[in-house]
């Protein structure tokens, strides 16, 4: 990897000054939240490291990551596939097609084996023995277990590769699979969302070129650094829910005043991700800000988590669906009818008593 | 104290009592045997645990559908806030004394105990409870006598009352840690609680179902204690408010 | 087999040396293709094969009408919204709902931003380099580019020299770094490449802006939808509540700030297609003026339903009008009505689904559609079940259903539209496409026709730029249109009426129709009890992708690549050239409902 050259240097190239270039350290550093201690070990990286090779797979997915991905602001799409990472691999972008797509898996595995990331957009699926996603004549999941085999980690985007997503959705009929089920022998990084945030899939891959190193991950595999808060935490209508003011339907006067959209079935208050804080596309606006309640669209399964616009899920199975409330009340009715039936025969049956006793 | 005594009244039972010197067998009176069944610190906590249950049942519920939307600035009300706040300090409470209530268990009477587990293997167990159940449903009239709880009413407090808060506490520390962050001890203790329940929003639902368990638990118990006050053949009420419960007749079974 | 001569027109000869290109890349979704190539290296037969299939369809059914948007705006992450925009407009058509002036403006928006970003990403990043060697750009002479651009869009303003030598710069430290990325592997020597180094240069100059200013122009889905891609979408209206000069308006969804905003988007997006995409795509095809393939199905049938009305609900205001042209009659337009169970139809036949015994050579309306895979190689496929080395074309050997109206394969698609709009004399489209023609001619010393230069490859791709350039001027009177109404005093953006199920008959059903940047796009919905009972989408993609019928009618990918010349089969440049042109959609192509959502046959591997 002798002849790869550093991103100090590309910058360099395209004419930016050391000035300049520390400067861009330093804002790096501020961006994912660093103190100014991090500037030099920020350059020292940015002057040494040699692009990263990705392979960027797609499973059964709707190519939404890909998309998110190059509406990154900062970093620019651009700059990160020039100058950060060397993506070899991706359908979507690439020039070459067929064997010559397929020929460039097999040189990046000989060449930079354990050396190169792997990024899955999509999923296997495993019926009909996976050729209901079919990669050069083959399963999906051959071409997966394939790349992944050499890779020094696998990012799974999005909610498709970390939990399954819509295709997954009941009764899943594809038997469309998670990454992590599938691959068990690599350090899988999940980057949930349908899709996640453009400059939370960036900022993931800056921080594993910048630190060399993988981001600290929590309980389910996702990247701290941006899923550790709930939206509702940091929501702007924050304060109108706990005034307990709501928008009741839509398009009402709570609506127009930008009241909180919990009773409109917003998942903000259980759904973990960056939503409410770095925003979407450049930090224009988020679904809250735009009306409609969150979706939970980072949440495992959250397909199948009841309506959008439901707060509680409904539930099958009473003729009628009905609501966890309407259920329990139904049941605590019923119940109580008992009661009052078993009050009403013991009653009866102690005056009887009385009398045979008095007898 | 057992019950087996003889159930004729004796000179000594009259000592200390302002029918001390009289001859207990003039009195032709009936020796009605009382037991001291729940200790003060039982005592306290069911009634603390009463209380909690209602307001935690009340405003779980505001939480879940919360009342019709307030106007004017947001500066100027706390509802929600409120009604959270009151959530949670009952649910801290109840969370305290529940574990108090399972120290209780080791330090206090054999009645302390009854509410954590099921004598399964208890022969005596199960004709209690196939008693109790043909007494509940009129087909046997009098029932046995009990110095805790029946072995119906173990039954039920196991599973829809200590399990259940179990549930709800597990799960209430585990969506209370949501907003103290991962990093908080309520994530690191109960946090694993949300991914084996699918998720945040299925641990809501969850914990909302719990609620309905309890109200219909409550329901059914305070029927039954009613109930059983009036007709049963020992006292209920009197047993959680002084800690002594007494039987209504001398016969030995 | 070695010749046959198709239904509709195509010439078949599949005794030639078989191509395989798998997977087909710079597509959304998985396509394969396979041709056959006579001695001279001209595709004589051609065989497209969808390769996913997801099974929306199953999943959708027995659920809550009013959340179908979501689900099917997953269908596509490229085409992002147009799904979700046909979802709800069924689910309103079925139940009766007409939607506010407001949100019908702001939905009319939301859909040709996203136009324009889909073709644009199309044309620069999937589609380009078919036609553009960026290697080769780094002979070029900036001084050499910055006079071409200045000649080709005397309006644009980035057009020093300088400008290209910084990007030039940029480009060759990428190239000598040895680590091509995306441009590996690329066919650069390959012949078939024409343009000269200043227009290379200038074309990849372009790529880099148009990656740059894609994601401005979807700030717009952003303020609207709340996120892009999947931006919200909502049965009854739009979420986006309007407050302009209450309390709290500045926290509102939309207000002064928020509309100004979109503004200025819309007016970048207007200057970018005008100065930047439609010029590059005119001189591009002037240095092809003599590759003029690929028309197929295009000269024969096109199809569309016609949509972007002025006045909601009235299709005769429509800018895009709809209808059907058969054989190449650009004098009469066939009306389309989609709701006709004998007009629209799908079939299987070649298709890896099964409709049930006896059935396989019938056509289903999508009211009446069934989705029950059944993936099987025929007898003459090469390789083994998962292991395709040459699927059989006479057996089953797609994913992707065949939609076909009264019995006939159409093309749709922006030039199918354009097309139409041509014929039927819109006014705009007229000047446009006339417009167009005579800086491509003047460029490139020819003098083709509408009638020649439109069913090409390149004109596919000229009208998708022209369709952007239009969806562009489009945006701003809808924005216009949308300032004016709430001057008026008119706020509103939901209709609300019928949002409570039980306001809903027992059953109903409906159809939503968008013209979707891939073409002509068609959910059905049916609802019994407040839920979902069946719900179908046909496609752009899945009538161009479209296997062969039971007739044996071929479908526009499979049409347009026959009598190609390739430079080198090896390299498969011209292929992709085509094939791009119709910016595949496969995610979409397959993915259609299940009525009845039967239990699907279960293979459980590992």
């Amino acid at each position: 990897m002798a002849n790869i050259e550093t991103f100090y240097d590309v910058m360099r190239r395209q004419g930016i000054t050391r000035r300049s270039f520390i400067k861009y350290c330093s804002l790096t550093a501020t961006a994912l939240g660093l103190g100014p201690e991090f500037v030099p070990q920020i350059v020292h990286a940015m002057e040494t490291k040699p692009r990263l090779p990705v392979l960027w797979l797609h499973g059964l997915e709707c190519t939404c990551c890909s998309e998110s991905f190059i509406r990154s602001s900062h970093p620019l799409a651009k700059d990160v596939i020039l100058s950060m990472i060397s993506l070899d691999y991706d359908d979507l972008l690439m020039a070459s097609a067929g064997y010559q797509a397929e020929a460039i898996i097999d040189e990046v595995m000989t060449k930079y084996n354990g050396n190169y990331i792997l990024a899955v957009e999509g999923n296997p699926p495993l019926n009909e023995d996976g050729m209901y996603c079919i990669i050069g004549g083959k399963p999906f999941v051959e071409q997966l277990r394939k790349a992944a085999s050499g890779a020094k980690a696998v990012i799974a985007w999005g909610s498709c590769a970390s939990h399954g997503c819509v295709q997954a959705a009941r009764p899943n009929p594809t038997r469309a699979t998670p990454v992590d089920k599938v691959i068990l022998n690599k350090p899988i990084i999940k980057v949930p969302g349908c899709p996640p945030i453009a400059e939370v899939m960036t900022g993931v891959i800056t921080y594993m070129l910048t630190f060399d190193r993988m981001p600290d991950l929590d309980r389910q595999g996702r990247p701290r650094m941006f899923y550790s808060q709930r939206i509702h935490d940091k929501c702007y209508r924050r304060a109108h829910f706990d005034a307990g003011q709501y928008v009741e339907t839509f398009d009402d006067e709570g609506a127009r005043k930008g009241y909180c959209l919990y009773k409109m079935g917003c998942k903000g208050p259980t759904t973990y991700n960056a939503c409410s804080t770095i925003r979407w596309n450049d930090g224009v606006s988020f679904p809250i800000q735009s009306g409609h309640g969150c979706l939970g669209c980072s949440e495992e399964g959250f397909w199948d988590k009841g309506s959008w616009y439901a707060r509680l899920q409904h539930v099958d199975g009473f003729g009628i669906e009905a609501s966890a409330d309407k259920v329990g009340a139904v049941t605590a009715g019923v119940v109580g009818a008992g009661l009052a039936a078993h009050a009403a025969v013991s009653a009866l049956k102690r005056i009887r008593c009385k009398k045979d006793d008095n007898q | 104290m057992s019950v087996t005594q003889s159930n004729v009244l004796r000179d000594e039972d009259l000592k200390e009592t302002h029918l001390q010197g009289l001859s207990a067998r003039t009195l032709h009176a009936r020796r009605l045997m009382t037991v001291y069944v729940y200790e003060a610190p039982v005592r306290l906590w069911h009634w603390v645990s009463a209380l909690c249950i209602l307001v935690l049942c009340i405003t779980g519920y505001l939480i879940a559908s919360p009342l019709p939307s307030l106007s004017g600035s947001p500066s100027e009300h706390y509802q929600m806030g409120w009604i959270r706040y009151l959530h949670f300090a009952a649910a801290w409470i109840f969370a305290i004394a529940f574990l108090g209530r399972v120290i209780w268990a080791f330090m206090g009477n054999v009645y302390a105990r009854e509410m954590f587990y099921i004598p399964f293997w208890r022969v005596s167990y199960w004709k209690g409870l196939i008693d109790t159940i043909l007494v509940y449903a009129f087909i046997r009239s009098r029932g046995k006598k009990f110095v805790g709880h029946n072995p119906l009413a173990v039954t039920a407090i196991f599973f829809c009352f200590t399990l259940t808060s179990i549930f709800m506490i597990f799960t209430g520390f585990a969506l209370y840690s949501e907003g103290t962050g991962m990093d908080s001890w309520e994530a690191k203790l109960f946090g694993w609680v949300i991914p084996l329940l699918g998720g945040h929003l299925s641990t809501h639902f969850l914990h909302h179902w719990g609620m309905w368990v309890i109200i219909l638990f409550v329901m059914i118990h305070v029927y039954t204690v009613v109930l059983e006050d009036i007709a049963s053949r020992q006292s209920l009420i009197s047993a959680m408010t002084n800690g002594y419960r007494f039987f209504k007749d001398d016969q030995p079974k | 087999m070695t010749t046959l001569q198709t239904p509709n027109g195509f010439t078949l000869d599949n005794s030639g040396r078989r191509i395989v290109v798998d997977p087909v890349t710079r597509i959304e979704g998985h396509l394969r293709v396979e041709v056959n190539v006579d001695h001279e290296n001209v595709i004589r037969n051609a065989v497209s094969t969808g390769t996913m299939w997801r099974g929306l369809e199953v999943i959708l059914r027995g659920r809550d009408p009013r959340d179908a948007w979501a689900f099917v705006e997953r269908i596509c992450g490229v085409c992002t919204g147009c799904h979700a925009l046909a979802s709800v407009r069924a689910v309103e058509d079925a139940l009766g709902i007409r939607v506010p002036t407001n949100a019908f403006l702001i939905r009319q928006i939301m859909a040709k931003v996203l136009a324009w970003q889909d073709h644009v990403v199309h044309f620069y990043h999937l589609h380009a380099l078919d036609w553009v060697n960026p290697i080769n750009a780094l002979q070029a002479d900036p001084r050499a580019t910055s006079q071409l651009q200045q000649t080709v869009s005397p309006d644009n303003p980035r057009s020093s020299p300088g400008y290209f030598r910084d990007v030039q710069n940029r480009l060759r430290k990428f190239v000598e770094s040895g680590q091509l990325g995306i441009f590996k592997n690329g066919y650069w020597d390959n012949a078939a490449y024409l343009l000269p180094p200043e227009a290379n240069l200038m074309a990849v100059t372009h790529y880099l802006e148009a990656l740059d200013f894609q994601k401005e122009i979807v700030k717009v889905h952003a303020v609207l939808g709340g996120k892009n891609p999947h931006p919200n979408y909502m049965v009854g209206g739009v979420p986006c509540a309007i407050n302009m000069d209450g309390d709290m308006a500045a926290g509102a969804p939309l207000n002064m700030e928020r509309l100004n905003f979109i503004l200025l988007k819309l007016q970048e997006a207007y200057a970018f297609s005008k100065n930047v995409y439609v010029p590059d795509v005119i001189a591009i095809a002037s240095y092809y003026k003599n590759w003029l393939y690929g028309g197929g199905l295009s000269a024969h049938n096109v199809m569309d339903y016609g949509d972007y009305p002025t006045i909601q609900g009235d299709p005769s205001t429509d800018r895009f009008p709809g209808g059907v042209i058969l054989n190449g009659n650009w004098d009469e337009i066939l009306p389309i009505n989609p709701r006709d169970p004998a007009q629209i139809q799908e079939f299987i036949t070649h298709s890896w689904y099964q409709y049930g015994p006896g059935q396989e050579y019938t056509g289903l309306h999508p009211w009446d559609g069934i989705t029950d895979p059944h993936y099987a190689l025929g007898v003459n496929a090469k390789g083994t079940r998962t292991n395709i080395l040459a699927v059989d074309e006479n057996a089953k050997y797609s994913w992707i259903k065949a939609p076909r109206w009264r019995g006939n394969a159409c093309e749709v698609g922006p030039l199918a539209r354009y097309i139409l709009a041509y014929s039927k004399g819109v006014a705009y489209v007229k000047a446009q496409v006339d417009d167009a023609l005579d800086r491509f001619n003047h460029m490139a010393g020819t003098a083709l026709t509408p009638k020649q230069a439109l069913p090409t490859t390149i004109g596919r791709t000229l009208a998708r730029a022209l369709e952007a350039h239009y969806c562009a001027h489009q945006m701003l009177d809808d924005y216009n249109a949308m300032i004016a109404n709430i001057k008026a005093g008119d706020l509103s953006t939901a209709n609300m009426t019928k949002w409570d199920p039980a306001t809903w008959p027992k059953e109903a059903k409906g159809v939503g129709l968008v013209a979707a940047p891939r073409g002509a796009l068609g959910h059905w919905i049916k609802i019994r009890d407040g839920k979902i009972e069946n719900y179908q989408c046909v496609v752009p993609s899945t009538w161009n992708g479209s296997p062969r019928d039971p007739r044996g009618t071929i479908g526009a990918f499979e049409a347009s690549l026959l009598g190609t010349p390739m430079v080198n089969p090896e390299q498969p440049v011209e292929i992709l050239r085509t094939l791009h042109s119709f910016d595949p959609c496969l995610a979409c192509a397959t993915h259609v409902m299940a009525p009845d959502g039967g239990e699907l046959s279960r293979v459980i591997v590992r």
